[in-house]
């Protein structure tokens, strides 16, 4: 999931400015992990409503659409999953439809689960769920009318699965030998290997939701599917909803009012449910002012915003029980593209990250309270971070001077110049002027200056062009025809624990694709390509950690991207509220949050 | 006149036509994002993008693209006719949220009516007798202090004076909790709530409208009190009250007509920046909400029915005129 980019625009960004609180360098507070119910949550106390202060919207109500952070929290809400990351741990998925593990073949090319019986659809359907519900749920992400952004890379190696067919058209790679079990049946993509355990990992997506056919076909026949609207649940909330099934309770831009589910059975369910009723209010694009209202009111929490710097300095300090930092599963980094010179020479990319004051631009996003400065690249909370090395890192000296050493660059960039490359008292001497493309606004611009000026001092002349933030994606850095060379202000979220979500978009080379593109530096090493694809075909979790630290390991010593912070998620919470954090979104838990 | 109505109503819809061209090359044939791919997410195989693109007939030629949006824009022409469009006109589906844009501007044209009327009573209840005064009472110090006041509140642009007025005011947050705040009129329920939720929105909406006017009606009345008929009128023996009220005002307050007509207009397409400090759901809201989106349905939808508030405002304006300005005739 990619951060929703929609409340860090300019606007919040300008109101903060214009009250001078903004950007002035980071807490040096230090970070706190602590806040209320953090680990396993306690015990909360049933019913009253909930508010949620949102600054955006859902990327898509549906779950066949939604890919992002926040459609992802209300599914957790809302819906049954065949998994779900378990709250206070997001390494350790749990079966939520689903009845048990998944059973995944030993060549990976089949995944079999059984499902719950006896879970039961919302009001207007109410019927119970079959396995042909999960089968439905997942052809009709491949629906031309409904495009699911995750569907073909998670789900496309099912035998009969094609991007953008027609509504109804269905997958013969998934099949439902009885009304409780759903056999997905992959193509092979080496050696005979199959990528179930990818697969598996992806059941805890809103996508494998059931969806009952019946109901749902003559939505999913409109162009767009106009199921998102009309959509029914399975989880302990449901949108609120009229009789036809009509979600009046999603207004799009305003609000998503969530209802208990009547036909919800609390005993097939690990979500306690403890509110009521949750309204989230939508449209709240000044961080300061929803943040205050959140702390100094009731029943509230913080949705899509973090508070900003001046706010989240008093809370760290004065309000430390009502604020929780999570890792979000996430990192943010400078890409170096690869194929141009002098960034083809790993020696150069080392010394340019030894360089690197990225401490200082981690204070462009308010300091250590909000992230951590990496020592490699899978981020905490994911599968393969302490094989990786954990917070100390697997010890490759570029990566291990947070404010930057210049001897150290120095060093690197002899070794370099013994390759080949212009180099002049320990600076780059090259003289030509690269492209760097960086966001115009809000605090991706102050970063795309602080590392501007960290270009200048290792000797690189960086012409800085600054444009709007999805301009940036779409024009720019996704495009390698456009021959960026510099892209400052990317970043990834995880899918899942997998670290194959992490990673494998980013830094395979087969992923380097002509629009779209999130290999950003264009890495593209055979050997780590290689290791990345064998990874893919694993199957056990244990493997799967061991498979990808390694492969962190291997990449970090290459140095293929400035990885400067590990992001945090500040979430803030009323007094009255016990919130409780769901590990794997880094956002509250609705489910399991509750009023004190 | 009626004729002359009749050719400002063909002027319209031309005007709208040019409007929608330029607004379609501008976000269609020169965006500044690609659509398809920010709707495909973050994991764009070609299949998808291409899946997409076929979706929202963006890769159909961009005249085909043109024309089929203004066929569907036309009332009562659009063949597909969504049960739920309005006059069968469709604006298109919203790129992110699925939604059809013209109900959803529909149902935000309330709080922007709403926004929109209070603060013109507002401004023109401030506005206009302020700058009567401050032009009888050319260079007192009443004139100095209003005109000094409608400097700042001219130079105060709303977004900062809407947050300074959220830091004082809000029931939530402010130092002096007396007042509705942002996210207020979203809560309320009842038309007094909805109202109590939008005073403080009037008043900061209304505060720099209010000083444009007072300093513009001054200027106007205090040139227009020169004039050879106000002499006339005075050497009539006519009173200081009916010269000025019945001969100056009338004849000052002519421009003010225009401006007003505009401005109208072009708040009824949205006030952006006040809608969004309040977090008012009206369309101006909506329309930022677009922008930072790139959701271009939503733009165009926008950017049209604002025009179409303007050039509709315009022309009653020039109607009425006919009624304030005996000069005028069609």
């Amino acid at each position: 999931m990619r951060r929703s980019p929609k409340w860090t625009l300019f606007l919040g960004a300008l109101l903060v400015l214009a009250l001078g609180v903004a950007a002035c360098g980071g807490s040096s507070g230090g970070s706190s992990e602590s806040g209320t119910s953090q680990g396993t949550p306690a015990k909360g106390k049933q019913g009253g409503k909930l508010i949620s202060l949102w600054a955006g919207d859902v990327d898509f109500i549906d779950p066949g659409e939604t890919y992002y952070q926040m459609g992802t929290q209300i599914n957790r809400a809302t819906q049954k999953m065949l998994y779900t990351p378990q709250v206070d741990d997001a390494t350790k998925p749990l079966p939520d439809l689903a009845e048990s593990d998944p059973q995944i073949s030993s060549d990976g090319c089949t995944v079999t689960v059984k499902i719950k019986q006896g879970v039961k659809f919302s009001p207007p359907v109410n019927r119970v769920v079959t396995s042909k519900d999960v089968k439905y749920a997942i052809e009709r992400g491949f629906f031309n009318t409904v495009n699911n952004g995750y569907a073909g890379a998670y789900f496309g190696d099912l035998k009969g699965a094609k991007v953008g067919v027609k509504p109804g058209t269905t997958i013969s790679g998934i099949t439902t030998p009885d009304s409780n079990t759903v056999v997905f049946n992959l193509k092979p993509r080496k050696a005979g290997k199959c990528t179930g355990g990818v697969l598996a990992g992806a059941l805890s997506m809103p996508l494998s939701a059931p969806v009952p056919k019946d109901y749902a076909a003559k939505f999913d026949a409109k162009n767009p599917s106009a199921y998102g609207a009309n959509q029914v649940a399975t989880g302990p909330y449901m949108i609120k909803n009229d009789a036809s099934g009509k979600a009046v309770g999603y207004k799009a831009g305003k609000s998503i009012t969530l209802v208990r589910n009547p036909n919800w059975d609390k005993s097939k369910d690990q979500r306690p449910a403890y509110v009521d009723e949750i309204d989230i209010q939508e449209g709240n694009t000044d961080t300061t002012v929803s943040s205050r209202k959140i702390l100094s009111g009731n029943s509230m929490i913080s949705g899509d915003s973090t508070p900003p710097p001046s706010v989240l300095r008093t809370a760290v300090t004065r309000q430390k029980d009502q604020l929780q930092l999570v890792p979000s599963g996430g990192g943010r980094w400078i890409s170096l593209n690869t194929t141009m010179k002098p960034f083809d020479n790993e020696n150069v990319r080392k010394a340019i990250i030894a360089g690197f004051d990225r401490d200082a631009l981690v204070k462009t996003r308010g300091g250590s309270t909000v992230g951590d400065v990496p020592t490699h690249l899978i981020p905490p909370g994911l599968q393969g971070f302490n094989e990786a090395g954990g917070m100390k890192g697997p010890g490759d000296d570029f990566m291990s001077h947070p404010t930057g050493d210049m001897q150290l660059a120095a060093d690197y960039l002899n070794k370099a110049k013994a390759e080949g490359v212009p180099v002049s008292n320990g600076k780059y001497s090259g003289g030509q002027t690269f492209l760097m493309v960086g966001d115009s606004d809000g605090v991706g611009a102050d970063t795309a200056a602080v590392a501007k000026e960290n270009f200048a001092k290792l000797g690189f002349n960086v012409k800085l062009r600054q444009v709007a933030h999805d301009a940036m994606y779409t024009k720019f850095c996704n495009v390698p025809s456009a021959k960026v060379a510099i892209c400052p202000n990317v970043g990834w979220l995880k899918d899942f624990a997998n670290p194959q979500t992490y990673l494998d978009p980013t830094f395979n080379g087969a992923n380097i694709l002509p629009q779209g593109n999130s290999n950003w530096s264009q890495f593209d090493n055979k050997e780590i390509n290689k290791q990345m694809d064998d990874a893919k075909t694993l199957t056990d979790p244990q493997q799967i950690s061991q498979a990808w630290g390694t492969i962190d390991k291997n990449l970090t010593a290459m140095a293929p991207t400035i990885s400067w912070i590990w992001d945090k998620n500040a979430n803030i919470e009323s007094k009255n509220v016990q919130g409780v954090i769901d590990q794997d979104n880094g956002l509250w838990a609705l489910a399991y949050t509750s009023l004190k | 006149m009626a004729a002359y109505i009749v050719r400002r109503l063909l002027w319209v819809i031309v005007l709208l036509f040019v409007i929608t061209l330029i607004t379609f090359i501008i976000f269609t044939v020169l965006p500044a994002a690609d659509p398809a791919l920010l709707r495909a997410g973050r994991q764009p195989s070609p299949e998808l993008v291409a899946s997409i693109r076929k979706q929202f007939g963006l890769s159909d030629p961009k005249y085909e693209q043109f024309f089929r949006y203004v066929g569907q824009i036309l009332p009562f022409v659009n063949a597909k006719g969504d049960q739920d469009s309005f006059l069968k006109i469709n604006f298109g589906y919203s790129f992110q949220s699925n939604t059809l844009v013209l109900p959803e501007i529909i149902s935000r044209m309330g709080p922007t009516i709403m926004l929109t009327a209070g603060a013109v009573v507002l401004w023109l209840l401030i506005g206009i007798p302020i700058g009567m005064i401050s032009a009888i009472k050319t260079g007192s110090w009443l004139d100095r202090l209003t005109m000094g006041i409608a400097l700042i509140a001219i130079s105060a642009p709303v977004y900062f004076l809407g947050l300074v007025a959220l830091f004082l005011f809000d029931d939530d947050i402010g130092r002096f909790p007396i007042l509705p705040g942002s996210g207020a009129y979203g809560d309320a329920t009842s038309f007094a709530g909805k109202c109590g939720a939008l005073i403080m929105p009037w008043f900061v909406l209304a505060a720099s409208f209010a000083a444009v006017y007072a300093r513009f009606l001054r200027g106007n009345l205090i040139d227009t009190l020169q004039e050879d008929y106000i002499r006339t009128a005075r050497a009539k023996g006519l009173s200081e009250r009916r010269v000025i009220f019945r001969h100056g005002v009338r004849s000052a307050i002519t421009p003010i007509v225009t401006l007003l007509g505009l401005d109208i207009g072009i708040l009824l397409g949205g006030a952006i920046l006040t809608e969004t400090v309040f977090n008012i759901q009206g369309i101006g809201r909506y329309a930022y909400e677009a922008i930072v989106r790139f959701d271009l349905p939503v733009i165009q939808g926008t950017v049209l029915f604002g025009a179409f508030f303007i050039v509709t405002m315009s022309l009653i304006v020039d109607i009425l005129y006919a009624f304030i300005d005996p000069r005028v005739r069609y």
